[in-house]
C-alpha cells in the first residue's frame, strides 16, 4: 500500500506513486543543478518535462498510476546528468568562440583549465587538519606533498635556527582559512563539479557525525562539555582538564584564541 | 584507450549537423520527432543530449521556434532554422565533405602501405 501524489508535469496530469514521485523528483533535482549556469537553464529544463511527461503518457499505457519502474524506464531514455556528454558551459564558450570574440572565448577556456590543474590549487590554512593554525597542511596540500614534511621543516626551522615563527605568523595571517567545501575542493586542486562536492560533503557530513558521536560518549562518562571544542580529529587526550586556569592557558597556546 | 569513448566523440562531433539537417528537411521539426530520427540513425545514446543542443543553437541565433497546438495535450515547441542557422548549416555541411574526402584519403592509403 502506497500514498499517491497528484502533479503536473509538461502541463499535464499525473498521479505518482510515492515512491515514483521521489525518484522523480531527486532526478528533476540533478538535472536542475547539472544546467544551472548554462543559457537557457529554465527552457532546458522544461523540453526535458515536456518530454517525460509524454514518455509517462505513452509508457503506462491506460494504468492510472505512475510507478517506480516508470520513471526508471524515462531515466534511462533519456539519460543521467554524467551520461549528457562533456560541461556545458565549454560548449557555450565554444559559440562565443565560433562568434565574434574568438581571443575571449580561448582566454578563459584556458584559466578554466588550469582552474582544474594543480596550478589551479588555492593557499589556504586547512581547519581540518590543524596542530595550531593548519597553516602546514594548507601548504601540504598546495604543494602537494605530505603534512608531516611541511610540520617538522617548520619545527626544524623554529628550533634549530630560531627563524620559524615569524614566517609561520606572517603565513596564518595572509593565509584564508578553508571554510567550505567548495574551499576544500581548491585548496587541494580538485575539479568544482557536483559530484565531487556532494563527495566532500558526505564526508564532511560523516566526520561530524563521528564527532557527535565521540561526544556522546563523553557525555556518558564525563558530564556535558562543548562538542565543538575538541579538534577535528575528536581526540579527547588534546581537550583542555577540568581545571579551568590550565584550560584557558593550553587553549591560548594552541592559538584558538588571538 | 576506449572504443566507446572514442565513437561517441565522433558522435557528438556530427550531432550538431545531424540534427539542423534534420531541421532544414522537416522545415518545423518537434524534438520528440528529431529523436525518433537520431534514434534510428543511432546517433544518440540518451535523448537527454538533444535538450541542451537545442538550446545552445537557439542561444546562438541558428534555431528559433514556434509553439503549435497538439491534438493530443499540451502546446508543442517546434523548431526551425533562422537565416544564419541556414547559412551556418551550408558551411558546416561542406567543411564535413571535405573532412570526410579527407579521412577516406588518408585511411585508404594507409590501407595501401599494409
Amino acid at each position: 500500500m502506497n500514498k499517491v501524489i497528484q502533479i503536473n508535469l509538461g502541463g499535464l496530469p499525473f498521479t505518482f506513486d510515492e515512491d515514483a514521485y521521489a525518484d522523480l523528483d531527486d532526478y528533476l533535482a540533478r538535472l536542475d543543478s547539472y544546467f544551472r549556469g548554462s543559457l537557457g537553464h529554465a527552457e532546458i529544463m522544461s523540453d526535458i518535462e515536456s518530454r517525460l511527461a509524454e514518455l509517462f503518457g505513452q509508457g503506462t499505457k491506460g494504468r492510472s498510476i505512475v510507478v517506480t519502474s516508470d520513471v526508471s524506464a524515462a531515466i534511462a531514455t533519456l539519460g543521467q546528468p554524467e551520461d549528457l556528454g562533456a560541461s556545458v558551459s565549454d560548449d557555450d564558450e565554444e559559440v562565443v568562440h565560433d562568434r565574434s570574440r574568438p581571443r575571449h572565448g580561448r582566454h578563459s577556456k584556458r584559466i578554466k583549465d588550469y582552474g582544474y590543474s594543480s596550478y589551479g590549487r588555492r593557499l589556504m590554512r586547512d581547519p581540518e587538519d590543524k596542530v595550531v593554525s593548519g597553516v602546514c597542511s594548507g601548504l601540504a596540500a598546495y604543494f602537494g606533498t605530505d603534512t608531516v614534511w611541511v610540520r617538522v621543516a617548520f619545527a626544524a626551522a623554529f628550533f634549530g635556527a630560531g627563524i620559524g615563527l615569524l614566517p609561520y605568523i606572517i603565513l596564518w595571517i595572509i593565509m584564508p582559512e578553508a571554510r567550505t567545501a567548495a574551499d576544500r575542493l581548491a585548496m587541494r586542486g580538485e575539479a568544482l563539479d557536483l559530484q565531487s562536492i556532494s563527495r566532500q560533503v558526505e564526508y564532511e557530513a560523516t566526520q561530524l557525525t563521528d564527532r557527535v558521536r565521540d561526544w556522546g560518549d563523553d557525555v556518558k562518562r564525563n558530564g556535558w562539555q562543548n562538542p565543538f571544542y575538541c579538534n577535528a580529529k575528536g581526540s579527547r587526550n588534546q581537550r583542555p582538564s577540568r581545571n579551568s586556569e590550565q584550560a584557558r592557558k593550553r587553549y591560548s597556546d594552541e592559538g584558538y584564541v588571538a | 584507450m576506449n572504443i566507446e569513448n572514442t565513437k561517441a566523440q565522433l558522435r557528438k562531433g556530427a550531432l550538431e549537423l545531424v540534427v539542423l539537417s534534420i531541421i532544414r528537411q522537416e522545415e518545423e521539426a518537434y524534438p520528440t520527432d528529431i529523436i525518433n530520427r537520431l534514434k534510428e540513425s543511432e546517433l544518440i545514446v540518451v535523448e537527454g543530449t538533444l535538450y541542451p543542443l537545442l538550446s545552445r543553437l537557439k542561444v546562438g541565433g541558428l534555431l528559433d521556434y514556434v509553439w503549435r497546438e497538439s491534438t493530443s495535450g499540451p502546446p508543442r515547441k517546434y523548431y526551425r532554422l533562422t537565416p544564419s542557422g541556414d547559412t551556418f548549416l551550408n558551411e558546416l555541411h561542406s567543411s564535413w565533405r571535405s573532412l570526410v574526402d579527407a579521412v577516406d584519403n588518408t585511411t585508404k592509403t594507409l590501407s595501401y602501405h599494409e
